[in-house]
């Protein structure tokens, strides 16, 4: 007779029930995907191999090869690229909280990861699929800048492989701070250090809760940015505000109170204001470096808007939030283009501290700074300050995104990026014209001027639309 | 600077009705109302007061009639207007990053209230509305009768000489709506026309000097 006490055990396949219920549940689909995968790492290599390539080339040839290497040899570039890895590397720490690299579909979660089966297996596939896009794109930018570079002759290639193998490692990384950032999402995971380097130990610590929510998360913020509705997909994004309780709005006069009002939210949600600083401050190393040194490529300037412009977006909080309102009974007592020009102070002296700072320690670095260099921060600041108007009240995507051809996705990402685009296309003209001769920096602020009227004028337009 | 015209609270909305494309939302329906008057606006779910409401407001443009505040066209693009036109309608959109009393604050302080007694203000509203205790939460931290009670007091913090409100009963317990419905009839009594969507049988016994019935469009 066996004992009544003892525990019975079972022995089971994981990976023969997980795929099971893969074929009970998807089918063929499952391989079908996995094909789909292949085929989008392929477009992705094509589209570097065909745009980035030459970009990067552009980027070396626009400037003096030999002496742009050795000023990316000093200890400050060594600086410079070890934050911005940095900053990635935390970024995607930061995003697994939200939305990490395993997100299986809620049916999935629900009626296979429940089950008594081994989570490294049940989930196993979605991480593999991060992973290997991870270390793919890390590879793929790595080979693309290093190619490049080579190509232009501002290297070698033993570099060029050197650089391809750092991306891949880098990708790595990033994905695994990616799971990791959402193991630790659920209080009381396991906090150990293996968990930080991803793998099977990493993917058993995944509670299924968190995997419900960043699913949900996932198909919430995709749902939404699909419609073009940046709102819901912010506020999903969102954290609930509880700090800074008992500081309080002082009451001043009706535009004042607006730009305190913007201060006040940044002190209660510090982390989008160190997000601000951190991604401006990189932005402004990077034009300081191109303002300040003639041998800079003219693409640098570009590359150093990209973050700039993020940096500005993170404290523009109170523009989007006005754009959010538009169509709704008024409540403050002031014009909508007072209550705009308003929202756009606090984020507009905060980018001009900091691309000025930058500016001023180059110059210490070169031992001067003209006079265009600081006019030029100011065309600069006022480029991105337009361009978040366009962002803020771009409004819904237009109508021929829903036409049933295949022209919708196109018309969708070209509603996203103009605002972005506007931005990294007139600062960088303005910044060219400005270098060539002086009179290019009328030309600059011209553009600046341009985009801040196109800003505003949509902001009307939005709001007259409402009204049909 | 720009000078605003201050609009008197005449509410005329004569035949004013909303179609688009073939479908009608709103039937031609006329709303008279004088300064320091209520008028309730009645009918069924789906019959078209939200949208009735809006354009009395100026907040949308009516396909059939006219609508004027004070012998101005209802446009809320006009400043006169959006200066007389205190509403509300729907939910407004609040900042995730103030707290109740910081709104208030923010609401008063671009009328131009005075800055050393905007606080107290605020807190007084609050008050009168049972949620003073309130004061340091986050919108997002209220139920959704205190959230209700929120937007009314957001409403009645800034001036006007017209107050839309649509169905401002909603979400209240009983003793609430006797609060609300004070506060309405003083701001008719001190000569703010009031136009609102009501449900409740009491509150517009209480305050309608006139009810006009919205007739479903089908």
């Amino acid at each position: 007779m066996s004992d009544p006490e003892a525990a019975s055990t079972l022995e089971v396949d994981d990976h023969e029930l997980v795929g099971q219920a893969d074929w009970v549940i998807g089918g063929d689909a499952g391989r079908k995907g996995r094909r789909q995968a292949w085929y989008a790492g392929y477009v992705v290599f094509l589209g570097a191999l065909a745009y980035g390539f030459p970009v990067v080339q552009a980027v070396v040839r626009t400037a003096d090869p030999l002496a742009l290497r050795r000023q990316l040899e000093t200890p400050l570039a060594f600086g410079v690229l070890g934050a911005a890895v940095v900053a990635i590397l935390w970024s995607m720490y930061a995003a697994g909280a939200y939305r990490g690299p395993v997100v299986p579909p809620l049916p999935w979660i629900d009626h296979v990861v429940s089950a008594p089966i081994d989570r490294a297996v049940t989930v196993g596939r979605w991480w593999r699929l991060a992973l290997g896009l991870g270390v793919f794109l890390g590879g793929l930018a790595g080979l693309t800048v290093g190619a490049g570079v080579a190509f232009a002759g501002m290297t070698s290639w033993y570099a060029a492989v050197l650089v391809t193998l750092a991306g891949a490692v880098l990708g790595w990384l990033a994905t695994s701070l990616w799971l990791a950032g959402q193991v630790r999402s659920w209080p009381g995971a396991g906090r150990s250090l293996r968990t930080m380097i991803g793998g099977r130990i990493a993917l058993r610590e995944l509670h299924i809760e968190v995997l419900r929510r960043h699913a949900a998360n996932s198909s919430t913020i995709g749902g939404s940015v699909l419609a073009g509705n940046l709102r819901t997909a912010r506020l999903q994004l969102a954290r609930p505000v509880r700090h800074g309780r008992s500081a309080r709005l002082r009451a001043a006069g009706p535009v004042a109170v607006v730009v305190r009002r913007d201060l006040l939210g940044l002190r209660r949600l510090p982390s989008t204001f160190w997000t601000g600083l951190g991604l401006s401050s990189l932005g402004a190393v990077v034009i300081s470096w191109s303002v300040t040194h003639p041998v800079a490529p003219a693409l640098a300037v570009t590359v150093g808007l990209v973050p700039a412009y993020f940096g500005f977006g993170a404290w523009a909080e109170g523009l989007r939030l006005q754009a959010d309102n538009i169509g709704t009974p008024s409540l403050l007592g002031i014009s909508g283009r007072s209550e705009t020009l308003a929202h756009l102070v606090v984020p507009a002296v905060l980018a001009l501290v900091v691309l000025g700072a930058g500016v001023a320690v180059a110059g210490v670095v070169v031992g001067h700074v003209s006079v265009s260099a600081v006019l030029l921060v100011l065309v600069l600041v006022g480029v991105l300050a337009g361009g978040h108007l366009l962002a803020a009240f771009r409004g819904s995507p237009p109508r021929s995104m829903f036409r049933a051809d295949s022209s919708g996705p196109a018309i969708l990402i070209g509603w996203y990026v103009l605002p972005g685009l506007a931005v990294l296309v007139l600062g960088t003209l303005g910044f060219v014209l400005a270098r060539s001769d002086v009179t290019g920096l009328f030309w600059g602020g011209m553009f600046a001027a341009v985009l801040i009227s196109w800003g505003l004028g949509r902001s009307q337009r939005l709001a007259d639309e409402h009204r049909v | 600077m720009s000078t605003i015209t201050l609009l008197r609270g005449d509410v005329h909305a004569d035949k004013v009705g909303k179609t688009i494309d073939t479908t009608t939302l709103v039937l031609p329906t006329t709303v008279r109302a004088k300064p320091g008057q209520c008028v309730v606006l009645r009918g069924p779910n789906g019959s078209g007061k939200t949208t009735l409401l809006r354009m009395i407001g100026g907040l949308l443009e009516p396909t059939v009639g006219t609508a004027t505040i004070g012998g101005t066209t209802a446009d809320e693009r006009n400043p006169s207007v959006r200066a007389a036109v205190a509403a509300l309608i729907g939910t407004p959109t609040t900042y995730r990053d103030l707290t109740l009393i910081d709104h208030l604050v923010l609401v008063d302080s671009t009328w131009g209230g005075d800055p050393n007694t905007s606080d107290e203000r605020g807190l007084a509203l609050m008050a009168r509305l049972g949620i003073d205790h309130l004061h340091d939460r986050f919108p997002h931290e209220l139920s959704s009768g205190q959230e209700q009670l929120f937007r009314l007091a957001l409403t009645f913090s800034r001036p006007g000489s017209v107050l839309l409100l649509d169905e401002p009963e909603q979400r209240l317990d009983t003793t609430k709506r006797v609060t609300v419905t004070e506060l309405i009839r003083e701001r008719a009594r001190a000569g703010t026309t009031v136009v609102m969507a009501c449900h409740d049988p009491e509150m517009t016994e209480a305050l309608a000097h006139r009810v006009v019935d919205v007739a479903p469009a089908r």
